[in-house]
């Protein structure tokens, strides 16, 4: 959960597939997603999901909440790489994933493997 | 056996054949070829839920053969790693089913992991060309979803 007085951003997408970025004042942030991802979802993913990451701290908590998340297609495992890099080399002291449909969660610790972030998030199980 | 039948179970035949391509990092046209790419297809897997339209069945092959991509159990091997058993076809007109019994075995590093589960095929016939628009498979047991996700995690079988 976030601690902080949290910021909500306006979702981006539909019901069929989007993400919102949940950012606190004090430094955590959560990243929900869900569904399968179009063109401008893709696009404003690899945009903002990657900058709301550059603001991890130290003293950071980051969540993805992947639990509606459908497996993505090449340009949104593209989108999903391009914050995963920025993780793999931001000092923050706690990522987690929460694990939904079991597809997506392989697929995503196979982008994590691959770009370097596997031991910087860990997997849990939707409260 | 009448024609459709024959025809609808030699579709069947070739998904699972297609299926083990995919599992052997053969590639996915075979399992491409085999559907009928419509917004109507759908597929859910032994570790996955339901992926609905062609779009999202394409990316739910396109992952299992990532996933697969690394299981090296069977590079020395001549046997299959699964197929379809027990499988009994009923045809209705342009549309037909198939259930079956997926059996697989899979060479882990730590042993033998094995499946069995139930499986319903539905093949639809457009244009006089019977493919694949329906694929199920039960849930694996959570043993053998730990297996496979220990081995996406460790990038090796």
């Amino acid at each position: 959960m976030m601690a902080g007085a949290p910021h909500l951003s306006a979702a981006v997408g539909s019901e069929a597939g989007g993400f919102r970025v949940l950012t606190s004042l004090d430094g955590n942030l959560r990243v929900e997603a869900w569904g399968y991802w179009p063109s401008e979802v893709i696009h404003a993913f690899g945009i903002d999901a990657a900058a709301a990451a550059q603001t991890l701290t130290p003293s950071s908590m980051f969540v993805f909440d992947s639990k509606e998340l459908k497996p993505q297609g090449t340009e949104g495992q593209e989108a999903l790489r391009v914050l995963f890099r920025v993780l793999a080399r931001l000092p923050f002291a706690k990522g987690t994933i929460v694990r939904g449909n079991a597809m997506t969660c392989m697929q995503l610790s196979r982008l994590l493997r691959e770009c370097n972030a596997d031991k910087r998030v860990e997997f849990a199980d939707a409260q | 056996m009448g024609a459709a039948e024959d025809e609808v179970t030699q579709v069947i035949y070739r998904f699972y054949d297609a299926l083990e391509d995919l599992l052997r990092a053969r590639g996915t046209a075979p399992m491409d070829e085999i559907w009928h790419h419509t917004d109507y297809a759908t597929t859910s897997h032994p570790f996955g839920s339901w992926a609905r339209g062609w779009t999202e069945v394409k990316v739910n092959w396109e992952e299992g053969a990532a996933v697969f991509a690394i299981y090296s159990g069977h590079n020395q091997r001549s046997d299959r790693i699964g197929g379809i058993h027990d499988l009994k076809v009923v045809v209705v007109g342009d549309a037909a089913y198939g259930t079956g019994i997926y059996r697989s075995k899979l060479y882990m590093s730590d042993g033998e992991l094995n499946l069995r589960l139930n499986c319903t095929n539905i093949v639809h016939r457009i244009n006089g060309v019977w493919k694949i628009v329906h694929h199920h498979a039960d849930q694996a047991p959570p043993d053998w979803q730990a297996a496979i996700g220990r081995m996406v995690e460790a990038g090796h079988s």
